[in-house]
């Protein structure tokens, strides 16, 4: 089995059948990382001695230059030998719930919207996670696993469940939505990511979500809702979709507490041109909609957002021209 | 509060052209020498995990070697993406052979 060594901090871990900062994170070290998929880039670190190989073989986090510097991402590399590695551990990187890898059941599956699906997994070992976390799954017949933000709220962890939309032409989404029947299972592992619930944060909470992003905003809405530490906090809930039929039935959160007084949904398209059906609410994007109603209130808010690149960049973009403090701004970036 | 000094290092301490990292408290701070004017801004990069003294300094101009973004030392102004956020500087003053930050 190979062993890690940080020589700066004096730290080893090893590393067994698994990717270093994966296998750091299990070991309770704060390995800087994020998409978790070879797309971001933030868990480079440089190889002092040892060889590595990339699970991706081009990871788009990945450039030639780093290559030229023997620099690695994290989430990616394999030890193919014992390995010295150069890098800074930081504990905001740190797990609260070390992830494990173990497989899941499914045991539900329920339509969300025309392309949005929630799996219900059933863990062969229990693992819980914080509200807003992501998790690996890793398909049968599919290469490499995807990162799926988790929907539910559990403090046993012995259900994940995650609301997934399918990706035309995607290998894992088509292979989860086409193929995969009750009974049947898959690899999972985490939890994974930092834009989890501050209940300590003492401030009303904003949740910016659009596509694939629902499925964090959920969990986040649903923890908040239940929080004592959260109560009496506004819980603003912004959805964005093309056309009416990306956006979900309203009853995905009318069924939690505080629903019209403290909890507000506030759904929006953007192409009303295309409505398949009558639209009478919001037109535009989430971030425009959350500037309209909050303004400079967003400054006083916890901030939690997950979507498509443009929308995190146009979210983004806000956040900076409103001066929101970024300790109050928590997001994975995927891409 | 503010106008309280912290001292970070000796001017000797950074060669001209380079950056070397500082931690005092909860701050981790890169302090950059141009041309024998220092200046002084927040180590981890605001995009990313990055340590700006780590990072290649073209000119005015420190790039993170994380995601090849860039900032003005000078300013913490952002450069190129994908930064999006200014980076946090610091008010600088060298008294004798010792560089100061007011924080």
């Amino acid at each position: 089995m190979p062993h890690i060594t940080i020589p700066a901090t004096n730290t080893t871990f090893d590393c067994n059948d698994d990717t270093i900062m994966r296998a750091a994170a299990r070991n309770g070290l704060g390995f800087p990382y994020e998409c978790n998929v070879g797309s971001c880039g933030n868990c480079k670190f440089e190889l002092l001695e040892g060889e590595v190989e990339h699970l991706r073989k081009d990871p788009p986090g990945w450039s030639e230059r780093d290559l030229q510097r023997k620099r690695y991402l994290g989430c990616q590399a394999k030890p193919l030998t014992d390995c010295k590695i150069k890098l800074n551990l930081r504990d905001h990187y740190k797990s609260h719930y070390l992830p494990k890898k173990t497989v899941g059941t499914l045991a539900a599956i329920e339509d969300i919207t025309h392309d949005i699906r929630e799996f219900r997994f059933k863990l062969a070992t229990p693992n819980p996670f914080l509200p807003g976390q992501y998790g690996l799954i890793a398909a049968h017949g599919v290469e490499g696993a995807r990162a799926y933000s988790m929907s539910n709220v559990t403090t046993t962890g012995e259900e994940w469940h995650f609301q997934i939309r399918k990706v035309p032409n995607g290998a894992c989404t088509g292979a989860l939505f086409d193929h995969l029947k009750v009974g049947d299972t898959v690899g999972l592992d985490g939890p994974y990511g930092m834009a989890w619930l501050r209940e300590d944060a003492p401030r009303d909470v904003v949740l910016l979500g659009g596509g694939s992003g629902l499925s964090p905003m959920v969990s986040l809405a649903r923890a908040a809702t239940a929080s004592e530490k959260l109560a009496g906090r506004k819980i603003h809930f912004f959805y964005g979709g093309r056309t009416p039929r990306d956006i979900f039935d309203a009853k995905l959160l009318s069924v939690l507490p505080g629903y019209g007084t403290r909890l507000l949904f506030h759904p929006a398209i953007s192409m009303p041109e295309a409505a398949e059906t009558p639209w009478t609410g919001k037109v535009g994007f989430v971030h425009d909609f959350a500037k309209e109603m909050l303004g400079e209130g967003l400054r006083d808010c916890e901030i939690y957002f997950a979507g498509p690149p443009m929308m995190a960049q146009a979210i983004t973009k806000m956040i900076v021209e409103l001066k929101v403090p970024t300790s109050q701004v928590h997001f994975d970036q995927f891409f | 509060m503010s106008g309280q000094k912290i001292e970070l290092c000796k001017t000797s301490d950074v060669d001209e052209g380079t950056a070397i990292k500082v931690e005092k408290g909860d701050l981790a701070l890169a302090v950059f020498n141009l041309n024998g004017a220092f200046y002084v801004m927040d180590d981890i990069c605001s995009h990313g995990p990055g340590s700006l003294s780590e990072g290649p300094i073209h000119g005015d101009v420190v790039e993170c070697d994380f995601h090849n973004g860039s900032f003005n030392i000078k300013t913490g102004e952002v450069v190129d993406p994908p930064c999006m956020i200014p980076m946090k500087t610091y008010q600088v003053s060298i008294e004798g052979d010792a560089v100061f930050i007011e924080v």
